[in-house]
């Protein structure tokens, strides 16, 4: 498929040493399903030319039925976050079976197709954060264009779920984060299976997130980056599809779980969660599964020397709690966070 | 002309990986040229943009095919591996049809470039810029097509840098008269550069019969390996040239100074070890100890 509305004179205004042209496509929608009261559509929302003439789609499923509300998914904001796709693979698969739909689902399965590719964090070539760049610009470089794209087909949804990927470096307990003080977030994603809701005051970074640009969103993430993890991936596709039965958008009898089975989360703020950072440089070795409970003082793990094996630091949780996410990338320096802890109190 | 795929392979997310060959007249004599296999050196593939140019006012007597974005996905990101994972192309030959994605595409090139005379074309490394050069055997009919080629520099060198997991060796072992050019440094373009080796491959096409266009080359060197003195930094630091590329220098000539990266105290000066021309400088300034600073290509005195 190629699309070329627009490309023209956006190619000739960037010049020809430009490392890629982003254009904001028309509508051209491929019809996936059609019935009396549901549809699923395809459509590019942009393409990316490259540099060498190749190009690339971001693509926006849309299933939609009557009244109801407008919900966006999107996962792949970083290109080293598979988990996410692949729980949109899930969701798309049982909202396929659905009958009735109330109101209109987006999805978005990669927002960042190149970095995806590489399996790599940040947009290549520019070397960019596509999570620090929003609300991004429409004349900016091709990062910033799409970021812009992304962000102005998303803008009219009620309600935004977001499927991020925990650091390549940690495995994380499948968790959601919403904003501090924003009660129909932290509502919603009681509904998420999972054991815990995380409501966090925005760092100094929050405002060029893709989450801060929205006014109900509720992120979700887990597992470890750039892996597919036993689990993760299904008990989050349940939690979507939950939230969607609660926004009552498709029925509970369409979650491939009775309710019984949901998780129930637990909320945490900030100050319950605590960052367990090494004194010592050197080869951290993980003394717990992520999950585990743990009480004061307890060796979470040892920072060793690489090649001696002698232990140069027992790290040990600083309160009473469970262990939200454990290093498994050994290679520290002092200050690395070794491990994340929700404390029970 | 004609362009075609001559290889396609699926790839997550982006689009399909393609190798994509121009081929411009018919018959024989036949000439292949490659670039772009190493994605951040791009002198290779503007110098074919160039005689693409030329080629299409006036077609060849013969075949030349022009292979000039090897590494497409490479060059789109600006590294030099690729196009998948941390895979070089250049280590992969002579390639597999049904082997890893890079032996696929090696096997594809050397497919694609069945001809008389083939060349690979590449750029310094982002450090290194390189005097516009053409690397060939110490004896054989490749010899006089690479001074045909009018370059800078023609350096002759022995085998033991024509590894059959690269594409000049493979080349050889299937009987093809294998050449490496080497022109300026990686991650930029330099037109100059460029545009001196489009030139030295329109020569080497009238040698060949294939074209009446070339013009006069000028080689400054022609040496082998014990005519080249290295210049290599004693200390760690950072490595100020004061020589470029091209340049001539007499023993004792000051080629540069490494100095303290932090203050910027001259801890040596690197001079000339003989009389010759400047064919490599180092470019990017932080040095480690042991680290080729300047190479010279030995002449006369």
């Amino acid at each position: 498929m190629r699309l070329s509305s627009g490309r023209t004179e956006l190619a000739s205004a960037f010049g020809v040493c430009c490392f890629g042209v982003v254009t904001l496509l028309p509508p051209f929608v491929q019809y996936l399903r059609r019935q009396d009261h549901l549809e699923e559509t395809l459509s590019p929302i942009c393409s990316v030319e490259l540099p060498t003439g190749d190009e690339v789609l971001l693509h926006r499923r849309r299933f939609e039925g009557t009244g109801g509300r407008h919900v966006a998914i999107v996962a792949g904001i970083r290109g080293d976050t598979p988990e996410g796709v692949r729980v949109l693979h899930t969701v798309t698969s049982i909202l396929r079976k659905v009958e009735v739909l109330a109101g209109r689902l987006d999805l978005y399965p990669c927002a960042n197709p190149l970095a995806a590719h590489r399996a790599s964090r940040r947009w290549p070539l520019f070397d960019v954060d596509l999570n620090r760049l929003f609300p991004g610009k429409a004349g900016g470089h091709p990062p910033n264009q799409v970021a812009h794209a992304l962000v102005e087909n998303v803008r009219e949804a009620e309600v935004v779920i977001e499927l991020r990927g925990a650091n390549p470096a940690f495995r994380e307990m499948p968790q959601a984060h919403t904003r501090i003080g924003r009660q129909r977030e932290r509502e919603l994603a009681e509904f998420a299976n999972v054991e815990f809701v995380w409501e966090r005051n925005p760092g100094p970074a929050a405002p060029a997130t893709f989450a801060a640009q929205f006014e109900n969103v509720v992120a979700l993430e887990g597992g470890a980056g750039n892996r597919l993890m036993p689990g993760v991936g299904e008990e989050l596709a349940v939690g979507v599809l939950n939230m969607l039965a609660r926004l009552e958008v498709i029925s509970q009898d369409d979650v491939p779980r009775h309710w019984a089975g949901i998780h129930r989360a637990r909320h945490v703020t900030d100050d319950q969660v605590h960052r367990v950072r090494a004194e010592r440089g050197g080869f951290f070795l993980p003394a717990k599964p992520i999950g585990e409970a743990v009480s004061l003082g307890e060796v979470v793990g040892y920072v060793v020397e690489p090649t001696s094996a002698e232990t140069r630091e027992e790290i040990r949780a600083p309160a009473e709690g469970y262990l939200l996410a454990i290093r498994e990338q050994p290679l520290i320096v002092p200050g690395s966070m070794v491990a994340r802890l929700v404390a029970s109190s | 002309m004609k362009e075609e795929d001559i290889l396609t392979l699926e790839a997550p997310f982006r689009g399909a990986y393609r190798l994509r060959r121009l081929s411009f007249g018919s018959g024989s004599p036949k000439l292949a040229l490659v670039a772009g296999m190493h994605g951040n050196e791009l002198n290779g593939v503007h110098a074919l943009h160039l005689l693409a140019r030329t080629l299409r006012l006036q077609p060849p007597q013969g075949t030349v095919h022009l292979l000039p974005t090897v590494n497409v996905f490479g060059i789109d990101e600006g590294r030099k591996r690729g196009p998948f994972g941390d895979e070089d192309i250049n280590q992969a030959f002579p390639g597999d049809p049904a082997g890893t994605a890079v032996q696929r595409i090696a096997h594809a090139i050397i497919e694609a470039t069945d001809a008389d005379v083939c060349i690979d074309v590449h750029s310094g490394s982002p450090a290194m810029e390189e005097l516009p050069q053409v690397r060939v055997p110490l004896s054989g009919p490749e010899v006089e097509l690479g001074r045909a080629m009018g370059l800078p520099l023609v350096w002759r060198r022995a085998g033991e840098h024509l590894d059959v997991t690269g594409l000049v060796g493979s080349w050889r072992a299937n009987g093809r008269r294998a050449l490496r050019v080497v022109a300026g440094r990686g991650a930029v373009v330099q037109p100059d550069v460029a545009l001196s080796v489009a030139n030295g491959f329109l020569r080497l096409m009238v040698s060949m019969g294939m074209s009446q266009l070339g013009g006069e080359g000028a080689t400054l060197a022609d040496v082998t390996l014990s005519e080249v003195s290295t210049h290599r930094s004693s200390i760690g630091g950072f490595f100020v040239p004061d020589v470029v590329v091209g340049q001539r220098v007499e023993p004792g000539y000051v080629l540069g100074h490494v100095v303290a990266a932090v203050g910027g105290e001259v801890l040596e000066a690197v001079r000339a070890k003989r009389t010759g021309i400047v064919s490599t400088v180092r470019v990017y300034p932080m040095v480690h100890a042991q680290e080729l600073l300047v190479r010279i290509s030995g002449v006369a005195k």
